[in-house]
C-alpha cells in the first residue's frame, strides 16, 4: 500500500483546532464504562499540558442517544445543545469539546443545519429562552476531545515514558484504530483526514511509535446501532457487525485496538467476550482476545499513568498481555482494589475467554 | 477566374487564426482552415501534438489503432499547412475589437483575427475518489493506466507480478457524482469500459471480468453490438451497482463492495485488479483562458457556447470560438466532426465580417 | 439514481432484510399506499443510524436521515405498534427517555443491569456491585454534587431539561408513544404499568424476536 497517496488525502482534510481554553462536556457512555478515561484526559490536559479545561456541573446529556433512537425530536436535541452553548457563553468560553463522538457529530449537524436554515436557529433561540431564559453564542471552535490529543501528540511524546513498541522485539506494535462513525462520516471535512482515511488516531499511534493496520473492514461500523443494542431483541445486529470487523482484522494479528468513540471501545471489548462464550472463538492466538483501549487510556499509558488508575480493570478483555509487550510494570494483586486499597472482590472468570 | 481566386486567396492570407491546442480538434480545424486559405498558427503546450489521442492504444468501437488517426492528423490536408508551435503554453486571451491578444507563458504576445480554443480535456484525478484507494492500493489503476499497459505489449500483471484472475471495471469514476463536484456524464467511459473488458479478456482468456455500472451508455453506432459481443462472445459479467468502496486484503487483492441492484442484494467480492473508468474534466488552463476571454462556463467548467442547436462553436465574445472536448465530453470521432463544424463557422463568420466592413 | 452505494456499505443491509436504496425510491415515488405500508413495516426499524450512507451518496442524500423522518412519522401516526421492531419504541422511551428526565443522563450504570445485559460480562457484574468504590477510584464524582463524572445533576437543571422537553414537543412525543403502546398492550391483553420497566409489556417488546427479520 502506498502511503504517499494517503498523506495527500490527509493534507486535504486538516481542520482548525483551538489552542487552549476549552469548555468540556462529558459523555454518558464514557462516564459509565470508561470513567478513568475522562479523568485521564483532564489530568493530561491540565497537569501535563497546562491547558485550561473548564467544566460546568450544570451540563447534561446532549440527548444524542435519545435522538438516534428516535424518541427525542430534533428540536429538543437542538435546544439541549443550545443550552450547552449558553453555559459555554456564560462561562466566557468559545471553544467547546465534547467527550462523546455521537455528541460531536450531533453538534456539527446542528451547526450545519443552522447555517443552511437560519430560521431554525432563530426558533431554537426562542425555545431556549422560553424554557430556561438562557441565550447563547455559536462556538468559534468545535472539536472532539480526541482531536485535542491529536493536536498535542508531539508534546505528549516529549513527555512520554514509554513508546508503543514491543519491548522484547523492539518492533512497533501493530494497532487497529477504529474511528466512531459519527466522527467524520456525516461531515468528512470536520474529521482530521476526512472520512475514508481519518488520521486522528493514526497520528497519535505513529507519533508514539506504533504502526497502524489497514484491514478491509476498517471503516465498518462497530455495530452499536443505538436501538440495535439498547433493545435486547436486536443485539444480534450489534454483535454481528463487530464480529465482521474482528474476522477481517485477525490475519493482521493486531496487538491492540484503539477507538475514539466510547461506545465503540466498549463494544469491541464486550463483543469479543460474547463471541468467545457463544462460539468458543477469540481473535488472538492465546484465547484471551485483542485488548481494546480508549485513546485516553493509550495516551495515559504512554505518559506513564498506572493501568489500574486509568481503569483498565474495567475492561472484559484482559489488557495484561499488552502491558507486558509495552514493558509496563503492574501489580496483579492491586488490579481490583478500591480507591483506598480496600478489597471489593473481583469479577468471576468467563467460561471460555481466558482473563 | 484566376484573378478572382487569387484575390480571394490574398484576402484570406491576411486573416490570422490562432488555435490553442494541438490535439485532434485543433489539428483537424487547423488543416482545414489552412486548406481554405487562411494563415493558421497552432499553439501546443506539450512537446508533441496529438493531445490525449497519444494515450490511447485502440479506439472504440472497432479497435482501430489510434496511430492511424494520429497519422491522419499529422498529415493534414497538405495544402497551405498551418504553422505548429509546440512547447507554447497559452495563459490568457484578451479580446480586442480588431485583433485578439494571445499571451504565452513566456510573456510573448501574438495577435489574431480569430482565436479557436481547442484545449481539450484531462482525465479526472482518481485520487479524489478516496474510497477507491487509487495511488494507495497498488492494484487499483485507471483506464488510462491500463491503456498504457496494453500499448506496451507487456502482459498485464498485478503489482507483485502475478497474472490477475479476476478483474473489475468500475464505471462513472469522477462523473455523475456530486461528491467530487462533477454531476455530468463523461459520455465515453462506458464504451471504453466495454472495449477494455474485451481487450482484457482477449489478453487473459481465463480471467473473470466484471463491469460495475449504473447505466450503460451505448449511444454510438455499433456500441450496443459491442456490449452484446462482450456478454455473448466474451462472457463478461455486467453488474448494475455503483461501487461504494474498495479496500485491500492482506495479500494485496482488493475487496470491493457494491449492491447488485437488479437482485437487490449487497455484495462483497475480491479482485486481483480494479480498473477505474475515469471521466473527463477540462484540461488545465482552460478555465484561466476562458475567464480571460470573458467566456461563460457550463457545469464542470467546460467552455459554454452560444446555443445547443444553432451555435455550438461560437461564444459570446465575437471572434473567439471553441471546439472539441474543452466544451463537453466527446469521442474522437465526434471531436473531429466538431472541429469541421467550427471550421465552417469560422470561415462564414470571417466572410460576414469582411462583407460588413466593405459595405 | 438508484445506484446502490448506500446499500453496498449499509450494516443493516448485510444482516437484515433491508435496502436503503429501495426505501429512498419508495419515498421518492410519493405513492401514499406504499409509504403508509413502509411506516407500518418492520423495515424502517432496521437502520442503525451509523450514517455510512451519507458519506458515499453521489447525489448527497442520506437514507439514514430519511429513516429518522419515517420513524418520527410512524410514531406520530401510531403506526409503529403494527411491527415488532416498532413496538420497541415503548421500551426505549421508558428506559432511556425517562432516564434523561430523571437523571440528566441517557445512560448511566443504574440502567445497565447485568441481568438485562449479559453481554457486558462478569466484569460488569463486579462493577455493578461495587459502583461507588470503583467510580471513586476512577476519579469520578459519583452521585455527588459539583463537577465530575457521573455526578448528581441538580434538580434545577433537571427542571430546565423538563421545560425544554415540554416546550419543544418531546413530552408530546413521549405521550404519543405511551398512548399507542397502551392501546396495543390492551389489544394484545398484556399487562402494562403507568411508568417504569417492571411490566409485562415492557419485557415483551424488549425481548420478542420472531426470527423473520434476516431473510
Amino acid at each position: 500500500m502506498v502511503s504517499e497517496g494517503k498523506k495527500r488525502v490527509w493534507e486535504d482534510y486538516q481542520k482548525e483546532i483551538a489552542d487552549d481554553h476549552y469548555f468540556y462536556v462529558r459523555s454518558c457512555i464514557r462516564q459509565t464504562f470508561f470513567p478513568g478515561s475522562e479523568t485521564a484526559f483532564l489530568k493530561i490536559m491540565r497537569n501535563d499540558l497546562g491547558k485550561d479545561v473548564f467544566e460546568d456541573a450544570r451540563h447534561t446529556t446532549c440527548t444524542g442517544i435519545g435522538y438516534h433512537t428516535d424518541i427525542v425530536p430534533l428540536e429538543t436535541t437542538m435546544t439541549v445543545i443550545a443550552r450547552h452553548f449558553a453555559l459555554m457563553t456564560e462561562a466566557g468560553y468559545t471553544n467547546i469539546i465534547p467527550s462523546c463522538v455521537t455528541s460531536f457529530g450531533l453538534y456539527t449537524e446542528v451547526l450545519d443545519s443552522w447555517k443552511h436554515f437560519p430560521e431554525m436557529e432563530a426558533k431554537i433561540r426562542d425555545y431556549l429562552w422560553k424554557a430556561t431564559k438562557r441565550e447563547f453564542k455559536i462556538p468559534e471552535n468545535l472539536v472532539h476531545t480526541s482531536d485535542i490529543i491529536y493536536k498535542f501528540r508531539n508534546q505528549i511524546k516529549e513527555k512520554s515514558k514509554i513508546s508503543l513498541v514491543n519491548k522484547k522485539t523492539g518492533l512497533p506494535l501493530k494497532v487497529v484504530e477504529h474511528i466512531g462513525c459519527h466522527y467524520a462520516k456525516m461531515f468528512p471535512a470536520t474529521g482530521i483526514g476526512g472520512a475514508e482515511f481519518p488520521s486522528v488516531l493514526t497520528g497519535m499511534i505513529e507519533s508514539w511509535g506504533g504502526s497502524v493496520i489497514d484491514y478491509p473492514e476498517r471503516r465498518h461500523c462497530c455495530g452499536f446501532g443505538f436501538r440495535q443494542y439498547l433493545v435486547m431483541a436486536n443485539r444480534g445486529y450489534s454483535v454481528s457487525n463487530s464480529k465482521k470487523k474482528f474476522e477481517s482484522m485477525q490475519p493482521y494479528q493486531p496487538d491492540f485496538i484503539v477507538a475514539n468513540c466510547p461506545g465503540c471501545s466498549m463494544f469491541l471489548d464486550r463483543w469479543q467476550y460474547t463471541i468467545a462464550e457463544l462460539e468458543g472463538i477469540t481473535y488472538d492466538n492465546n484465547g484471551m482476545g485483542i485488548p481494546v483501549l480508549t485513546y485516553e487510556e493509550m495516551a495515559g499509558l504512554v505518559m506513564g499513568y498506572s493501568p489500574w488508575e486509568l481503569g483498565l480493570q474495567m475492561h472484559q478483555v484482559s489488557v495484561e498481555p499488552l502491558l507486558d509487550k509495552l514493558g509496563i510494570a503492574y501489580k496483579k494483586e492491586e488490579k481490583y482494589l478500591g480507591a483506598h486499597g480496600q478489597n471489593i472482590g473481583e469479577p468471576q472468570k468467563p467460561q471460555f475467554l481466558i482473563v | 477566374m484566376i484573378n478572382l481566386s487569387k484575390k480571394l486567396l490574398m484576402t484570406n492570407m491576411t486573416q490570422h487564426i490562432i488555435i490553442i491546442g494541438g490535439g485532434p480538434a485543433g489539428l483537424e480545424a487547423a488543416s482545414l482552415l489552412g486548406a481554405s486559405g487562411y494563415k493558421v498558427t497552432v499553439l501546443e503546450k506539450e512537446e508533441q501534438t496529438g493531445g490525449k489521442l497519444r494515450l490511447w492504444y485502440k479506439l472504440f468501437p472497432d479497435f482501430r489503432p489510434s496511430n492511424e488517426v494520429q497519422e491522419y492528423l499529422a498529415n493534414g490536408q497538405k495544402m497551405n499547412p498551418p504553422e505548429i508551435i509546440t512547447k507554447a503554453e497559452v495563459v490568457s486571451v484578451t479580446p480586442e475589437d480588431n485583433h485578439h491578444k494571445v499571451m504565452l507563458a513566456d510573456g510573448q504576445i501574438l495577435k489574431a483575427d480569430v482565436v479557436l480554443i481547442a484545449t481539450g480535456f484531462q482525465v479526472f484525478n482518481a485520487e479524489k475518489k478516496e474510497e477507491y484507494g487509487y495511488k494507495i492500493y497498488d492494484n487499483v489503476i485507471t483506464s488510462v493506466d491500463l491503456e498504457q499497459q496494453l500499448k506496451s505489449g507487456h502482459p498485464v500483471k498485478t503489482v507483485d507480478g502475478a497474472t490477475p484472475q479476476r478483474i473489475a471495471f468500475i464505471h462513472c469514476v469522477g462523473s455523475r457524482d456530486k461528491k467530487v463536484g462533477n454531476t455530468y456524464c463523461s459520455r465515453v467511459c462506458c464504451i471504453t469500459g466495454v472495449k477494455q473488458a474485451i481487450e482484457m479478456k482477449e489478453h487473459l482468456p481465463k480471467a473473470e471480468i466484471f463491469n460495475f455500472y449504473m447505466d450503460l451508455r451505448m449511444f454510438g453506432q455499433n456500441f450496443e453490438e459491442l456490449y452484446i459481443e462482450a456478454q455473448q462472445k466474451w462472457g463478461i459479467t455486467f453488474i448494475r451497482g455503483r461501487v461504494s468502496e474498495i479496500a485491500e486484503n492482506i495479500d494485496g487483492s482488493l475487496q470491493l463492495k457494491a449492491e447488485d441492484t437488479l437482485s437487490g442484494r449487497p455484495m462483497k467480492m475480491n479482485f486481483d485488479l480494479v480498473v477505474l473508468l475515469v471521466g473527463m474534466v477540462p484540461a488545465t488552463g482552460t478555465e484561466a483562458i476562458g475567464k480571460s476571454a470573458g467566456l461563460a462556463f457550463t457545469a464542470g467548467y467546460f467552455l459554454a457556447t452560444n446555443d445547443t442547436h444553432f451555435s455550438q462553436n461560437e461564444t459570446h465574445t465575437p471572434g473567439i470560438f471553441v471546439t472539441g472536448t474543452c466544451r463537453e465530453p466527446l469521442s474522437v470521432a465526434e471531436t473531429l466532426t466538431d472541429a469541421r463544424a467550427a471550421t465552417m463557422r469560422i470561415i462564414s463568420w470571417l466572410r460576414e465580417k469582411e462583407s460588413n466592413s466593405n459595405n | 439514481m438508484n445506484c446502490g452505494v448506500c446499500t453496498a456499505i449499509c450494516p443493516a443491509a448485510e444482516f437484515y432484510h433491508y435496502d436503503p436504496r429501495v426505501i429512498c425510491d419508495t419515498v421518492q415515488s410519493k405513492d401514499e399506499k406504499l409509504i403508509e405500508a413502509l411506516l407500518r413495516s418492520e423495515t424502517i426499524w432496521y437502520c442503525g443510524e451509523c450514517m455510512s450512507c451519507k458519506t458515499r451518496c453521489p447525489r448527497n442524500n442520506t437514507p439514514g436521515f430519511i429513516i429518522m423522518a419515517l420513524r418520527k412519522l410512524s410514531q406520530e401516526l401510531g403506526y409503529f405498534t403494527d411491527s415488532e421492531k416498532g413496538r420497541q419504541q415503548f421500551a426505549i422511551k421508558r428506559a432511556i427517555g425517562e432516564n434523561i428526565l430523571n437523571t440528566g443522563y441517557c445512560v448511566n450504570p443504574d440502567i445497565v443491569s447485568p441481568q438485562m445485559h449479559p453481554e457486558q460480562g462478569p466484569v460488569w457484574d463486579w462493577i455493578s456491585r461495587n459502583t461507588p468504590e470503583i467510580m471513586e477510584k476512577m476519579g469520578s464524582n459519583y452521585k455527588q454534587e459539583g463537577v465530575g463524572g457521573m455526578r448528581t445533576i441538580a434538580p434545577e437543571v433537571l427542571e430546565e431539561l423538563n421545560q425544554i422537553f415540554e416546550v419543544t414537543g418531546c413530552k408530546t412525543m413521549f405521550e404519543t408513544i405511551e398512548k399507542h403502546s397502551k392501546h396495543k398492550a390492551d389489544e394484545l391483553g398484556i399487562e402494562i404499568s403507568d411508568e417504569g420497566i417492571g411490566n409485562e409489556y415492557f419485557m415483551t417488546v424488549f425481548t420478542d424476536n420472531n426470527g423473520t427479520h434476516n431473510s
